[in-house]
């Protein structure tokens, strides 16, 4: 099954059996080209904005650089505090911390979920599945304000451990390690291990996690971007602005930078962001094929 | 490797709850099995997902039954919150906006979506693995820097998008003025969701056998008629998750107009999506316990048209 479903994934049918005019496959090309400089044409515009000053990014062109090159310059002050926002440097130390240690926790708590999940058939398993399922149904919001009410009572405001422990919770990543699993540590292999006398942690970490890397991989990316781009929770928990990550950081330079009577805070916005996005966008580039298969069961949030 | 996820596909994209492939039969059959690890394996994400989801739901309505005042303190005070929430007009704007919203942003994004993956899927568009990548880029932008970037993009008078749409001669639109506010978050949602939709039915549709596709061609069907008759009912349940994912998103659409009220303060109102309003409400106005029950209802609104769709897919029978 698996090696047939393989095949026919690589092989395409031949596009022409399809009888189409030439026409249409340009005008389809052409409607792709269109909407990929639609998807392109912001990052292009946040690359050469972050080249220019104030000034030119309101007066000048924005799809053309114009004005003295300050890239550098424009880069220089996201380590410095402009009128008191907070240091984007700073932000991206948290941001790095919280999505490391929040996607490698949530990797391991999703690994041994997924696994118990997948190879156990224990009194109430299904019920507690569904119960992880059923909490993809409430709001973000609607968990962050009590998730703070709570914070305020055990003392983790302004702690990054509230940020940090929430997020290795992933109701994806226990679906997609369930699924990994299933598919492709066999039943009989772990028997095997458990008749030679291994230990279930044993069987666990030595043969049910090599056969499951790519899936941790994508467990792990999917992770990492949940947090990286994670805005509402770390909006409502902290209240320093050393401890934000560079998502709140972004938006409190961006308030104040419209309220604007402040000194040029609209280049560190734009280079900020262009910071941001930057590094995910690279590290997407190159695992490209472990985001499809992960984004297969993904989830989305506003 | 990934394959095996994608070839898991045809089910595993919908949400409904598989039984694990190991077979009770066998394992009963070989007895010696000790099932109770799996309840260790699985206690330590439990445990985080008690104290993190749990505890907060459970906390918040406990705090939304009290009320907290300047002068006297915090008492009980039953359903008062939730009667001036339910009374509130903003709430209920927020909500009809962000029900407006859904409705015009899923069945877009997703027909965008459908559209691309199924042309990419015949293999009728060149460069198709370059648009591929581009069209997924946006899921790696967080919101903040979207709405960041469309801000200014978009900003009436200077931007390029107002003197583009000023040169086909639409007049001087002002994207952030109350009648095109909706349309303008429309359009930055699409832009940031419509790749991530893509891959995802890119993904279910890869998972047709080929004989369907050259059976269907020996029969002489058109390849519109195999994408809409053939291929799309075959990965319903994948669009199905999907409508329900981005409904659950639209309904909690919080971070990019709370961007755009930077930039566009009369735009944005307090209440204008449900979210902002419990935002406002309990960080701007420091009422918490408002602020809670406000939570509690949304999260109620968003359950209830959840389990109303699954209830209407599994009435018509193309839900298992």
């Amino acid at each position: 099954m698996s090696r047939r479903a393989k095949r026919q994934s690589t092989e395409l049918v031949p596009a022409h059996l399809y009888g189409l005019r030439r026409g249409t496959t340009s005008a389809l090309t052409v409607l792709c080209l269109l909407f990929a400089i639609f998807v392109l044409a912001p990052l292009v515009w946040l690359l050469i904005n972050a080249t220019k000053n104030q000034a030119y990014v309101y007066g000048s062109f924005g799809f053309w650089f114009a004005g003295p090159f300050r890239l550098f310059q424009n880069i220089a002050e996201l380590g410095q505090d402009i009128s008191g926002a907070g240091i984007f440097v700073e932000w991206l130390g948290n941001t790095l911390i919280y999505a490391v240690l929040g996607a490698v926790g949530a990797t391991i708590l999703s690994a041994l979920a997924g696994y118990g999940f997948a190879r156990f058939r224990f009194r109430g398993a299904n019920a507690l599945f569904f119960l992880v399922m059923a909490t993809l149904l409430v709001p973000i919001t609607s968990l962050a304000l009590p998730l703070f009410l709570v914070y305020a009572k055990v003392g983790l405001v302004n702690s990054i451990w509230g940020m940090i422990l929430p997020s290795t919770v992933s109701v994806v990543g226990i679906y997609l390690m369930r699924t990994y699993i299933e598919a492709s540590v066999p039943q009989d292999l772990i028997e095997a291990a458990r008749m030679d006398g291994a230990s279930e942690l044993r069987i666990f970490l030595g043969i049910a996690m090599p056969l499951s890397v790519p899936g941790l991989v994508t467990v792990l990316l999917i992770t990492v971007v949940a947090v990286w781009n994670n805005y509402f929770l770390p909006l409502i928990i902290f209240s320093k602005n050393s401890l934000y990550p560079l998502t709140v950081g972004l938006s409190s330079v961006s308030a104040a930078a419209e309220s604007g009577t402040k000194a040029d805070l609209v280049p560190v916005l734009i280079t900020g962001g262009l910071v941001t996005v930057l590094p995910l966008i690279v590290l997407f580039l190159f695992l490209e094929r472990y985001f499809r298969a992960g984004a297969l069961q993904g989830s989305l949030t506003g | 490797m990934a394959d095996q996820l994608v070839q898991a596909a045809p089910t595993g994209s919908s949400l409904r709850i598989r039984r694990p492939s190991s077979r009770p039969g066998r394992t009963a059959r070989r007895g010696r099995v000790r099932q109770w690890p799996g309840a260790v394996f699985i206690a330590p994400h439990m445990l985080m997902l008690g104290l993190f989801m749990l505890v907060p739901t459970v906390y918040a309505i406990y705090t939304s039954l009290y009320t907290t005042k300047l002068i006297g303190g915090t008492s009980f005070s039953g359903g008062a919150n939730y009667v001036a929430v339910l009374q509130s007009s903003q709430f209920w704007d927020g909500v009809g906006r962000v029900l407006l919203f859904g409705v015009i942003q899923v069945p877009l994004t997703i027909a965008l979506a459908f559209f691309f993956a199924a042309i990419f899927d015949a293999g009728i568009v060149r460069f198709s693995r370059f648009f591929r990548t581009v069209f997924f880029i946006p899921f790696a932008v967080p919101g903040v820097v979207a709405a960041v970037m469309w801000s200014f993009l978009l900003l009436p008078g200077f931007g390029p998008y107002a003197t583009f749409a000023q040169a086909l001669g639409l007049g001087k639109l002002n994207f952030f003025s109350s009648q095109l506010i909706l349309p303008t978050l429309i359009l930055i949602v699409i832009w940031e969701f419509t790749g991530y939709n893509m891959t995802i039915l890119y993904t279910s549709l890869k998972s047709i056998p080929r004989e369907v596709t050259e059976a269907a061609i020996v029969e002489g069907a058109s390849l519109w008629r195999i994408i809409l008759r053939i291929k799309l009912p075959m990965v319903m349940p994948t669009v199905v998750m999907l409508v329900f994912l981005n409904t659950v998103g639209a309904l909690q659409l919080f971070t990019e107009p709370s961007i755009l009220a930077a930039f566009q303060p009369q735009a944005i109102s307090f209440g204008f999506t449900p979210s902002l309003f419990v935002y406002n409400t309990a960080v701007g106005s420091g009422e918490y316990n408002l602020g809670a029950a406000a939570a509690v209802v949304l999260a109620l609104i968003i359950g209830v048209i959840s389990v109303a769709g699954f209830a209407v897919r599994r009435r018509n029978g193309e839900f298992k």
